[in-house]
């Protein structure tokens, strides 16, 4: 280690890789027990309150407890106004929860500073959203590198690359207005990968799209967690539940079934049963069929 | 990537984050053109009244330098006559040569006498000069180096009689043959040439002189021979007293510098005013702007880079605006020069103007980054989960 620690500290804590070497040298023995499952991510405990005006604050997690493992697809429900944006926004490290732990791999990053926030975003987390939010001024591969067009070295292949793994070799050079929807969000699932990161958090990332296109994208969110990428979607689309491995509930701030191989009584029967009958029959009743 | 990997390369890095910075300021700036050159258009005319002004300031102050240049370089020397000393004596001569050092002393006899010709007459001042040439020009003949014969005449004398170089006039009823005439006089002095006549020492039989020239280059100079004559010639008795202009030239100057000064001023408003509108182009355009700048945040983009992009813009609006400015000036100024002939070429090609339009075009950078900080530093610190809930 150099002689730096203070730095390295700073930067091992943002890179949050539990395979890193000088992140296990970084964790203190207490955090031991809270790494012995293998997690992309995980919440233990999570409160969220947001101060409401005058009156009692407002609980949008209620002692959450979440993990995703590495390359498992995780859709969580709930009705609007359930804590589903800020449990997503926990996780991606947008916002501080209240009290509880929060891992990244097995490493804690429960309270960072901004930029050690920012640059553990970068490294680990790529997000994708319901409006794709891809800059207008930007290209397709521009867009996609944009994450590290501040940083040394050009990620122009890497991008290019990965624009052509989704289908749009041909379009690299289109700004968003050229582009179709589905082609939008590809860019934005490809810009979410270009730092390789252990989780991918989508808003609703299907919420703007055809059902055809919409399960387009599903499909490369497959194709992202074969990869080992954690893939936790926020959701709506009863289409989206059919491709998750796993379907948590969240109402009211209080979140069931967060942990793998939890018994949650929906479980199995998303898992097994949701998609055959999905793709024959796409129900309007979105828990109708469980359990 | 390892610790090494990530470590800013010091100066080398920095610059690097400007680059992609830039570039998409640029492309940023592109999207709304028309108030992108509104904005342009703001810090350009602050800036073309900053040089503008501050060039036409300086130009003034340049020409009354020309003007009354000489005013300041010449020391007279009289005799002080409260302390009963009624003429300056070769002893004294001697004494404010050796205070003054490097400037020449020219010791004057004076009279005054009727000066004729062809039935002109006037009264002037006849001075008693040995070496005209050290303290004046020839406009026609030549002034000899000792003057031993024939008269000097001044450019206001000679018009008024109608001579020159050769003609005869008499002076207080003797003929004497005019070697020389004098230039017109720049030089507001009592020792006033353009109404003298001069003539040898030896035409004069007082005992002392009645004045004595001394000549500077400069002003400064002049200022340091009058300082150094009242220490050393009037040590111990006031024997002397001193008439110097230079006193009143810095106050000249310090006129026009205060001119200059409020000029620029009157133009720095407009600056202002400049700064006020890319402020609020700036503010309008983070604005509408962001969920754009909390999506980069949200992808992990530094705020120092969000800081970097959002400076940049402003950075750019503010040089191309100084650029124009100074170009339009450089315009202005040679239309005004060629359009008005009594405007002199030399004074507006002086050196000094060209820091007239460095300092505004820096002001116009500079103003472009000021306003542009607070709705940059705004921006970049906003939380990104505020800026993406639409």
């Amino acid at each position: 280690m150099s002689r730096n620690r203070t730095t390295d500290e700073a930067e091992d804590l943002a890179a949050g890789r539990a395979t890193n070497g000088a992140a296990a040298d970084w964790e203190t023995s207490g955090d031991s027990n809270l790494a012995d499952d293998d997690y992309a991510v995980a919440l233990r405990g999570v409160v969220k309150r947001y101060p409401s005006g005058g009156g009692e604050p407002v609980v949008a997690l209620d002692d959450v407890d979440f993990a995703a493992r590495p390359g498992e697809f995780v859709a969580v429900v709930g009705p609007s106004g359930s804590g589903k944006s800020t449990l997503l926004n926990v996780l991606g490290l947008l916002d501080d929860p209240t009290s509880g732990r929060r891992l990244l791999g097995d490493t804690d990053v429960t309270s960072l500073s901004v930029a050690e926030r920012t640059r553990a975003r970068k490294e680990s987390i790529g997000f994708v959203f319901q409006d794709f939010h891809l800059l207008p001024t930007l290209t397709a591969v521009e867009n996609v590198a944009m994450p590290t067009a501040f940083d040394p070295g050009d990620a122009s292949d890497r991008a290019a690359n990965l624009l052509a793994r989704f289908g749009l070799g041909d379009r690299l050079d289109h700004e968003p207005n050229e582009l179709s929807g589905g082609q939008k969000q590809r860019v934005a699932i490809a810009r979410s990968l270009i730092n390789e990161p252990a989780v991918l958090l989508a808003d609703e990332p299907t919420g703007n799209l055809d059902t055809d296109t919409g399960e387009a994208i599903l499909a490369e969110f497959e194709r992202v967690k074969a990869e080992g990428v954690a893939v936790i979607a926020v959701t709506h689309d009863p289409l989206v539940e059919e491709y998750a491995d796993r379907v948590v509930d969240l109402t009211d701030g209080v979140l069931t079934g967060g942990l793998p191989g939890e018994s949650d009584p929906h479980a199995d029967a998303d898992r097994r049963g949701g998609r055959d009958a999905g793709r024959t029959a796409p129900g309007p009743q979105m828990g109708g069929d469980r359990g | 990537m390892s610790a090494d990997d990530r470590a800013p390369g010091g100066a080398a890095g920095w610059l690097r984050g400007w680059r992609p910075a830039v570039s998409m300021a640029s492309r940023n700036l592109r999207r709304n053109r028309v108030r992108t050159v509104l904005a342009v258009l703001g810090v350009c005319i602050g800036v073309l009244a900053v040089a503008a002004l501050g060039i036409f300031g300086n130009v003034l102050a340049l020409g009354a330098d020309d003007a009354i240049g000489d005013i300041g370089t010449q020391v007279v020397v009289s005799p002080n006559t409260d302390a009963g000393v009624e003429s300056l004596s070769d002893a004294d001569i001697a004494s404010i040569r050796r205070a003054v050092g490097e400037p020449a002393v020219i010791p004057l006899y004076s009279d005054s006498a009727t000066v004729a010709r062809q039935g002109d007459q006037t009264f002037a001042t006849v001075y008693g000069v040995e070496e005209p040439a050290l303290a004046y020009e020839a406009a026609e003949g030549r002034l000899p180096e000792r003057h031993r014969q024939g008269a000097i005449l001044g450019a206001g004398i000679a018009e008024d009689l109608g001579a020159g170089a050769g003609d005869t006039v008499e002076i207080a009823g003797s003929q004497v043959r005019v070697i020389a005439v004098l230039v017109e006089s720049q030089t507001f002095s009592p020792v006033a040439p353009d109404d003298a006549v001069y003539l040898p020492e030896s035409a004069f039989s007082a005992d002392g002189y009645a004045q004595a020239l001394v000549v500077s280059d400069t002003g400064a100079e002049a200022r340091a021979a009058a300082d150094a004559i009242r220490e050393e010639v009037n040590a111990r008795e006031d024997r002397v007293e001193l008439f110097e202009l230079a006193a009143l030239v810095d106050e000249i100057n310090e006129f026009f510098g205060l001119l200059s000064t409020f000029l620029l001023g009157l133009g720095a408003i407009s600056l202002v005013v400049a700064g006020v509108s890319i402020l609020n182009v700036m503010l309008m355009s983070t604005v509408e702007r962001r969920q754009e700048i909390g999506v980069m945040r949200a992808v992990g983009v530094a705020r120092r880079d969000v800081l970097r992009v959002l400076l940049a813009e402003a950075g750019l609006i503010g040089a191309a605006g100084a650029a124009a400015g100074t170009l339009l000036t450089v315009l202005l100024v040679a239309g005004l020069v060629l359009a008005t002939p009594a405007v002199d070429t030399a004074l507006v090609l002086d050196r000094t103007n060209a820091y007239y339009l460095l300092l505004a075009l820096g002001f116009g950078v500079g103003v472009g980054l000021v306003s542009g900080a607070y709705p940059a530093w705004k921006a970049a610190n906003e939380r990104p989960v505020e800026a993406l809930r639409s």
